[in-house]
């Protein structure tokens, strides 16, 4: 393996956006995160909340309409190779908030999934997914960047 | 300055968020400061709106009960006990008593850790990330305790309509894990806050900011432990024929600063431990689901509960066919939030997002859009909003 | 020493290889910090090359993207102006450079010192970062309480702090860098290192050690003055409890929000090595073990004796809040006046 693809996979910066979901997803990556038990930096994966600064950006929550073009100047704002990981069912699909709805037929407030916004590598699902699947999601990501040029 | 007048000429403004590592969730703080002293303050909320209460309308009663615990990810349990309690007050639905019991249990395990998310994120605003991990790492035992009830560790869905699911039944080997848990995290937690108190830095920053006096906290209707630190010892437990059969105390504190409204949650876990020993002595045997009812009309209902930032209501009516009308969610934020704005003026920029934090804002539950016209505010419905601007696409 | 001839050659080849060991040596440091404090915290922590140097190539590779600023290009230069000054700051420190026009004295470290902290003033003013006043989300409210009032990015408001911290903040350092310089009646650094370690300045085999026999730190003024220099050195740094100008949680990280790609490795590598430079002037300074390229076991005994400053740092830094401009007067006043009590007592030995 040479220099490059080592530098990166030795060194992975993940950011954290929440788009407006239930808070329960971003708890459970902030204990991915910070959580002596789950610790991410022990995998070499550190957390910055500066997207100059960020490799994988991690979303959590449906997309609500002021949050679209946050995200979007985001997603921008990180330099190449970036990767980006939806975690939870209302990044992946919208969960209650877009497939169970009553007498509105549609909910018109959320953009869900956020694929709608920005290209999205790796979908974590789950209603929170549990810290050890943020982890795998963050780790599946990586061959894209380790093999941009 | 003259004297007795207020100062109301504004240097700048510094605005951060919905992205920023001071906030957990998606809102916009705007201060407005003079050299670093905060002037006056403006929470913008409106970036977590997902029209939720619109979208109960027309569902069956049992389904909607899936997006009410989807509200707040923090307070999951509330919100969804909160919306089976207006419908058994409004059909006379009886729940037997262990499934009541065991709804306390679950109600009081995720206080301790909502609370322990407080401490996490107040110490990550203080800087002190030693304590902040400490808290994570003590909030661990009581997810696990979660997932072990009810099988998730964020959404446990215990309540449903007429008791609990069969699934969240406490099994003798249960209880004897709960007990031994509590035990063991109470031991370690008595040495965190011990920790904390101890120490004079961190101590040093959190006395005397973020004054919130009790009249300020009636009048802005700060409740939970927000008020409580203020010295109002308003409960709504203490109200809740659920909550008959325990012993506690209501914790408050007459400092009114944001050592206070830390304290006070520490020493809240405590009562919540006691709560948790006397359910698990004494679950009573019996049925943990009554299921001989049945969604027919029901006139407007509300029901109140003590979530973990204050207090609940929830409210609704049933159509002929069992269908939710008109759902209305009032969390303890929104009123909350007005005291936060208060109580970090004067303040320094980085003490005044410690207040803030230390008023744990839960803003993903309930966003309004608000019309203020003239100095009168009025409150629109969405229907309203519709009508007048159309969907914002 | 004594060849003139060959002076120019040696100062260059010595300035070469300090700068080269003591970059590659920085870019270990933060990952010692940060794995001192995971240990505190419970935690296994990054490996310890993961934080500097990992980082560094890695940002080496990424994409160049054109930052928001005022004067993009002014702020380009800006970090390639505080790698080159803290460079600077560390050569000067080194033997070879005792001799060169008197910059090896306090006047030339401190100079430089001031010199880098302006940096951050002028990247704080520079910096336009969307992530505060341009975040693009609708929250002008034609009701609101205050309308027009002038919008502040974050980098601006850490910009002043910035000019708060170099009047207030960074001056117990500076005392406490007088202190050695007084007890030695003289402000070179070769004749602070020549009253604690005589044996140094006599010998010119490379491979001998000679240690020092009267270490300032070991006397009464020394001490004090360690250890304001060593709070110093914290404020200096920017971290914690004195991070107020980059606050993590009201600034994000202050003036260099911007820096992506190969300018963010050039930032790390300015950190890091003004962490490594100031270390290693403490233990020439205070303890009398210069950084002598051409003595490889004084050169290593000065590396070794470096990680004191920054494993004591990431102590401190687990264990303390970020404090505000409330706690930081007071604490920096009563810094000074330690520093000044030692300089007091220095002058009279």
């Amino acid at each position: 393996m040479n220099l490059k693809a080592t530098s990166r996979k030795n060194a992975i910066h993940i950011m954290v956006a929440y788009t407006g979901g239930c808070n329960g997803c971003d708890i459970e990556i902030v204990n991915a995160v910070l959580s002596p038990r789950y610790d991410v930096e022990q995998y070499r994966v550190l957390l910055t909340w500066n997207p100059r600064e960020a490799d994988v950006l991690i979303v959590s929550g449906v997309v609500t309409w002021q949050m679209v073009e946050p995200l979007k100047k985001i997603y921008e704002s990180i330099p190449e190779p970036k990767g980006v990981v939806a975690v939870g069912a209302c990044a992946v699909n919208g969960n209650v908030y877009k497939n169970l709805v009553g007498d509105i037929g549609q909910n018109e407030e959320i953009w869900a999934p956020v694929e709608t916004v920005i290209p999205v590598d790796v979908k974590v699902p789950g209603c929170a997914p549990r810290p050890e699947d943020v982890i795998t999601g963050v780790v599946k990501a990586l061959p894209k960047i380790l093999e941009a040029p | 300055m003259a004297s007795g007048e207020k100062r109301v000429e504004i240097e700048k403004e510094l605005s951060f968020g919905p992205v920023h590592p001071a906030l957990i969730e998606p809102y916009r703080i705007r201060l407005f400061v003079n050299d670093e002293i905060v002037e006056d303050c403006e929470l913008n909320i409106n970036m977590a709106y997902r029209g939720i209460e619109k979208l109960f309308d027309g569902l069956p009663v049992e389904r909607a009960l899936l997006i009410a615990e989807r509200v707040c990810g923090i307070c999951s349990h509330v919100h969804a006990w909160n919306a089976v309690r207006v419908i058994e007050g409004g059909l006379s639905i009886v729940v037997p008593p262990r499934a009541n019991y065991i709804r306390v249990l679950t109600n009081e395990m995720q206080r301790i850790t909502s609370h322990l998310i407080l401490f996490g994120h107040a110490f990550e605003v203080v800087g002190h990330e030693t304590f902040a991990m400490r808290s994570f790492l003590l909030r661990e035992s009581f997810m696990d305790l979660i997932s072990y009830v009810g099988g998730n560790r964020v959404m446990p869905s215990v309540p449903i309509i007429g008791g609990v699911r069969p699934r969240a039944d406490l099994t003798e080997s249960l209880k004897r894990v709960i007990l031994e848990r509590v035990d063991e995290f109470e031991e370690k937690y008595k040495g965190y806050v011990t920790r904390i108190i101890e120490d004079p830095l961190v101590m040093s920053r959190l006395t005397g900011i973020g004054f919130l006096t009790k009249e300020d906290a009636v009048r802005f209707y700060a409740t939970g432990p927000t008020g409580r630190a203020s010295g109002w010892d308003y409960d709504v437990r203490t109200k809740m024929d659920e909550y008959k059969p325990f012993e506690f105390n209501v914790i408050t504190d007459e400092s009114c600063d944001t050592k206070a409204r830390i304290v006070v949650r520490a020493l809240e876990i405590f009562e919540s431990l006691k709560i948790i020993r006397q359910v698990v002595k004494s679950l009573p045997e019996g049925p943990v689901v009554n299921q001989s009812w049945k969604a027919e009309e029901m006139d407007f209902t509300t029901a109140y509960l003590e979530a973990y930032r204050g207090e609940l209501m929830h409210s609704y009516a049933l159509d002929s066919h069992g269908r939710i009308r008109n759902y209305k969610i009032r969390t303890p934020t929104p009123t909350n939030l007005a005291a936060m704005e208060h109580a970090c003026v004067g303040d320094h920029v980085t003490e005044a997002i410690l207040t803030i934090a230390s008023c744990d804002p839960c803003l993903t539950c309930c966003t309004r859009a608000e019309v203020v016209d003239s100095g009168r505010s009025r409150i629109l419905s969405d229907f309203e909003i519709v009508q007048k601007y159309g969907w914002r696409k | 020493m004594d060849n003139l001839l060959f002076f120019p050659l040696l100062l260059i080849i010595s300035s070469v290889v300090a700068a080269a060991v003591a970059i590659l040596y920085s870019l270990v440091l933060p990952g010692i910090e940060r794995k001192v404090q995971a240990r505190i915290q419970q935690r296994i922590g990054p490996p310890i090359l993961t934080p500097g140097f990992w980082s560094v190539l890695k940002f080496g590779y990424k994409r160049r993207i054109e930052p928001t600023a005022q004067i993009p290009g002014l702020y380009k230069s800006l970090v390639y102006f505080g790698v080159g000054i803290i460079v600077l700051i560390f050569l000067f420190s080194t033997p070879y450079w005792w001799a060169v026009l008197g910059w090896g004295s306090v006047l030339g470290i401190a100079g430089l010192l001031k010199l880098e902290e302006v940096l951050y003033v002028l990247m704080g003013s520079q910096s336009q970062s969307f992530l505060s006043a341009g975040m693009p989300v609708p929250d002008l409210a034609k009701g609101s309480k205050h309308v027009g009032i002038r919008r502040e990015f974050v980098e601006q408001h850490s910009a002043e702090r910035a000019l708060k911290m170099m009047a207030i903040g960074s001056l117990p350092f500076y005392i406490a860098l007088l202190v050695p310089f007084a007890m030695a009646k003289s402000g070179m650094i070769s004749s602070v290192v020549a009253m604690q370690n005589p044996a140094y300045m006599l010998t010119s085999e490379w491979w001998s050690v000679p240690l020092p026999s009267n270490p300032v730190i070991f006397t009464l003024p020394g001490i004090i003055a360690a250890l304001v220099y060593f709070v110093g050195y914290v404020m200096l740094l920017n971290e914690k409890p004195f991070s107020i100008l980059k606050a993590k949680i009201d600034l994000i990280e202050g003036g260099v929000l911007e820096y992506a790609s190969k300018l963010r490795a050039y930032y790390y590598l300015m950190r890091n090595m003004l962490m490594f430079a100031l270390s290693s002037i403490f233990v020439t300074l205070f303890i009398g073990i210069p950084f002598d390229p051409f003595m490889p076991l004084m050169m290593l005994l000065n590396i070794a004796l470096s990680l004191i400053l920054p494993v004591m740092l990431a102590t401190l830094v687990a264990f303390s809040p970020i404090l505000t401009f409330r706690q930081i007067y007071p604490a920096a006043i009563g810094l000074s006046a330690f520093g000044i009590l030692a300089l007091v007592i220095s002058l009279g030995v």
